[in-house]
């Protein structure tokens, strides 16, 4: 599988990053930073990343703590961070369809004093002008599509191949991926990664773990007139539109301009088949609180992603011989606090300082590497993810006991009585039809709870991806493996109803007439938005996200 | 032969266009950008130029600082080395300004042969090339599909309309127009953008800026209009009016 044909290219490195977001971007400069600190012979460094510029694929809230932030680059101010607002007001609510009910505290740990709202797309261009001006390579476009192995022991990645047709057959443009090979790779390829997918399930790394449970994140910018919502504005939601038995809530900013994000984030471990987090946004955006903010003002950029809710017990191993995995790849991401950046910069700093000093070393084995789980057990990361180490899973058995244990969890400092509490993955969850709806079987190809569009206060998928920048070459292989299409038409249609189609939030899966009375599934994969959604919800396991060719995707510009 | 490719940056294909509050331009100031379609096709020209005759090529932009982007990528897919003609003002500037900073930037290199790519995707002008070809006393030549090196000069094929194509020679130097589709574009590999950082961007400030020849008065968005014609008579009848119209006003099919 690795044995290079005679034109592919090597590279080779000391430290390889696979992904530039936060945590890539923090273990380059922290790499860097220590190179200076430490001196002695130059390290080769590199960070890969899909997207065609820096941060073009970044989407978030996002509310920046930024604990990790002051650690890592001391005068964020004066290097210009693109901090958009200090948080001033700190709102949460409880959604009923027409009201809102605020909680009479907020309780500590979501108090956002002392935080910053941003655009993580901005801010990741901020970090990768940092990390270019230290002189390490910074390749865009260049997904990494496989990891080299010699044995169990991690050697580098191998980028894609360009220039391949539909059909699977090389172009007068092929250009075969190139080898990068590493003495310590950095995994930071985000929220199910696909490289990191194939490393935990190679070396068996979740072995004794929880199974991860994700989130979806639905988000738009919009701007709205400018004395509307003070700059600084936090607001967080639960209940409306999701049900009890959906996990999740929505969240609004504000930054300067009348520029606001907003955005709903549904658990993907829902029971409902029909559910559709898409259509939960547009009611969200109509519900009273929300309209009065968006009203008369205009959607600008639309996005989605996933986002590791799991925490603590299902953080993977995050070492192996020559591999380390940081952020929201390996999972550190607080979802009672909807807090990932600071994890991820902070595991991405933690990693690097191991990484380096095994380099020095000279010694990059799992033993030397397993250095970087003290320094997390040692560091707030661990503070701050135990403690709500059950949260979400407590939320698995619906609102109000998730919601309990939550207030609990912050007396108890996380204990639960079945510590860790069990859980099943995700999708697992998802009912088939026949339970949840019994004999009153919905029509699947119309939405059991549909909303309605006016594309102006909401819209339908198609017009959204419109505004996600989203851009594929066409003529290549569909990057959305399906192993399995016959169980779409036949079992998945009777027992689920094509999930597929309501939980994609850029239209990709379509059921079209197969032309003999039944339907068969249409994969339009130039609209995928990188969010991974499908990869992890469906129930059967059959779809597999692989990187399209270099610099495909999303064009996230003020997300 | 020595090639100057001149190339700009726009904004990309997929960002949602804006108009800005003085209603003259769109709104740039958080879009995203990318190289000009027609001129990576006549960057890629001129590196097939290069590695059949050699020589050197050479990319220039009159743009804004942002646009040095466009350069790096250029270096990265194989430009020897860039030029910079940089000011705020060149960001949608007409074409004779642009065409005159571009001139005083390339008038004392000698270039054997200047490419451009046919239109910008933004204000679509097509003239950049043309008045830079007049302003470099270099004959010109648009639209060109096809570029042979010959004898003392080049023979080209030029895009007509409905489907014909003519041929021409010109003597060197000479300008030519790049239209999308020429060849196929190359990868940028890894090994290119590491060679590219050690390649030189040199940045000129324009001299005087000349004064603009044309002014922008008003943008907007094509107004949105649904027109509904009823096609009377038989199926027959209302197939043949339709296909009428579908050729003559429509000009869809031929
Ligand atoms: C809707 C939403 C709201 C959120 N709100 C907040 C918030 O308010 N505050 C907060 O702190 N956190 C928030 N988060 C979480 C936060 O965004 C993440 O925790 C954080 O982005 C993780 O950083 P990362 O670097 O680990 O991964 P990412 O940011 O996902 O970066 C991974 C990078 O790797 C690249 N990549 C992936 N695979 C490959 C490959 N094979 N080859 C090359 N490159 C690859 C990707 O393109 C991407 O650029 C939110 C998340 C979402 C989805
Ligand atoms: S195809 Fe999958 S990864 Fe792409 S947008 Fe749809 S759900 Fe997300």
């Amino acid at each position: 599988m690795n044995g290079p044909p005679a034109d592919r290219e090597t590279l080779e490195v000391d430290v390889l990053i696979v992904g530039g977001g936060p945590a890539g971007m923090s273990a380059a400069l922290r790499l860097a930073q220590l190179q200076k600190e430490k001196g002695g012979e130059q390290l080769s460094i590199a960070v890969l990343e899909k997207s065609r510029e820096p941060g073009a694929h970044m989407l978030s809230g996002a509310v920046l703590d930024p604990s990790a932030l002051k650690d890592l680059i001391p005068d964020f101010k004066e290097k210009g961070a693109p901090l958009a607002s200090e948080v001033h007001h700190d709102h949460i609510y409880f959604l009923t369809k027409n009201s809102k009910f605020p909680f009479p505290i907020t309780p500590p740990p979501l108090r956002n004093h002392g935080n910053y709202i941003i655009s993580v797309n901005r801010f990741v261009k901020w970090m990768a002008g940092l990390v270019e001006a230290e002189g390490i390579d910074l390749f865009s476009g260049f997904p990494a599509s496989e990891l080299l192995y010699d044995g169990a022991r991690v050697v580098g990645v191998r980028t894609r191949d360009q220039g391949i047709d539909k059909h699977g057959a090389k172009k007068s443009t092929f250009e075969p991926g190139v080898d990068i090979r590493a003495n310590v790779t950095i995994l930071c390829d985000g929220v199910r990664g696909n490289l990191t997918k194939a490393l935990v399930r190679r070396l068996a790394l979740d072995e004794g773990r929880l199974p991860q449970i994700y989130a979806l994140g639905i988000k738009e910018l919009w701007e709205v007139p400018k004395d509307r919502i003070a700059a600084g504005t936090v607001i967080h939601t639960m209940g409306y539109p999701l049900r009890m038995e959906e996990f999740g809530g929505c969240f609004l900013y504000a930054m300067p301009d009348g520029l606001v994000s907003v955005g709903l984030v549904s658990g993907l471990d829902y029971r409902d088949p029909m559910f559709d987090p898409h259509i939960a946004f547009q009611h969200a955006k109509q519900h009273p609180l929300m309209e009065s903010m968006l009203r008369g003002g205009q959607m600008v950029r639309y996005g989605a992603k996933a986002l590791p809710e799991g925490g603590w017990h299902t953080i993977p191993r995050v070492y192996a011989d020559g591999v380390l995995i940081a952020g929201d790849a390996g999972g550190f991401l607080n979802s009672m606090r909807l807090k990932g950046l600071h994890l991820a910069m902070r595991t991405g700093m933690l990693a690097a300082e191991t990484a380096f000093d095994a380099t020095r070393a000279n010694d990059t084995s799992s033993a030397q590497l397993r250095k970087y789980e003290d320094r997390i057990n040692n560091s707030d990361v661990r503070r701050e993810l135990y403690s709500v180490r059950n949260v979400h899973q407590s939320f698995s058995y619906g609102l109000l006991p998730g919601l309990m244990y939550s207030g609990l969890s912050l007396v108890t400092g996380g204990w639960w009585v079945r510590d860790p509490m069990p859980v099943k993955a995700g999708y697992e969850h998802m009912a088939k039809l026949a339970d949840y709806y019994g004999d009153n079987r919905p029509d699947v190809d119309v939405a059991v709870r549909p909303a309605k569009i006016d594309r102006k206060l909401t819209f339908d998928k198609l017009t959204n991806v419109h505004f996600s920048g989203t851009r594929h070459a066409e003529d290549q292989p569909s990057h959305l493996i399906v192993h399995d299409t016959d169980i779409c038409r036949t079992r998945c249609r009777e027992e689920y109803g094509n999930p597929c189609t309501r939980f994609c939030p850029a239209n990709v899966y379509e059921m079209v007439d197969a032309g003999d009375g039944t339907k068969k599934l249409q994969i339009n994969a130039s609209n995928c938005v990188h969010c991974k959604t499908c990869d992890i919800m469906d129930p059967y396991q059959v779809i597999d996200w692989v990187p399209p060719e270099g610099g495909g995707g999303p064009q996230y510009e003020g997300m | 032969m020595k090639i100057a490719v001149c190339i700009k940056q726009v904004v990309t294909r997929e960002w949602q266009l804006r108009v800005n509050d003085s209603k003259t331009w769109i709104r740039d100031q958080d879009a995203s950008f990318e190289l000009n379609e027609p001129d990576a096709y006549a960057l890629e020209e001129a590196l097939r130029l290069k590695e059949k005759h050699s020589g050197e090529v050479v990319v220039c932009s009159a743009g804004p600082a942002r646009a040095s982007s466009v350069l790096r990528e250029a270096l990265a897919r194989g430009a020897d080395r860039a030029i910079h003609v940089e000011a705020d003002a060149l960001a949608s500037a007409d074409a004779f300004a642009v065409a005159d900073a571009l001139a005083a930037a390339l008038r004392d290199e000698k270039f054997d042969l200047v490419l451009t790519g046919l239109q910008s995707d933004d204000q679509g002008f097509g003239q950049v090339g043309v008045v830079l070809a007049e302003k470099l006393g270099m004959p010109h030549a648009t639209i060109i599909m096809e570029v042979k090196a010959e004898e003392g000069g080049l023979r080209v094929k030029r895009e007509l309309e409905g489907g014909w194509f003519q041929w021409m020679t010109l003597p060197l130097p000479a300008l030519l127009t790049i239209q999308s589709g020429i060849n196929q574009l190359r990868y940028a590999t890894l090994k290119g953008i590491m060679a590219a950082k050690k390649k030189e961007i040199r940045k000129v400030t324009p001299s005087a800026a000349a004064s603009p020849a044309q002014k922008m008065l008003a943008i907007h968005f094509p107004e949105k209009g649904k027109k509904t014609q009823m096609l009377p008579g038989s199926p027959a009848e209302a197939a043949k009016a339709l296909v009428q119209k579908l050729r003559e006003d429509a000009r869809v099919i031929q």
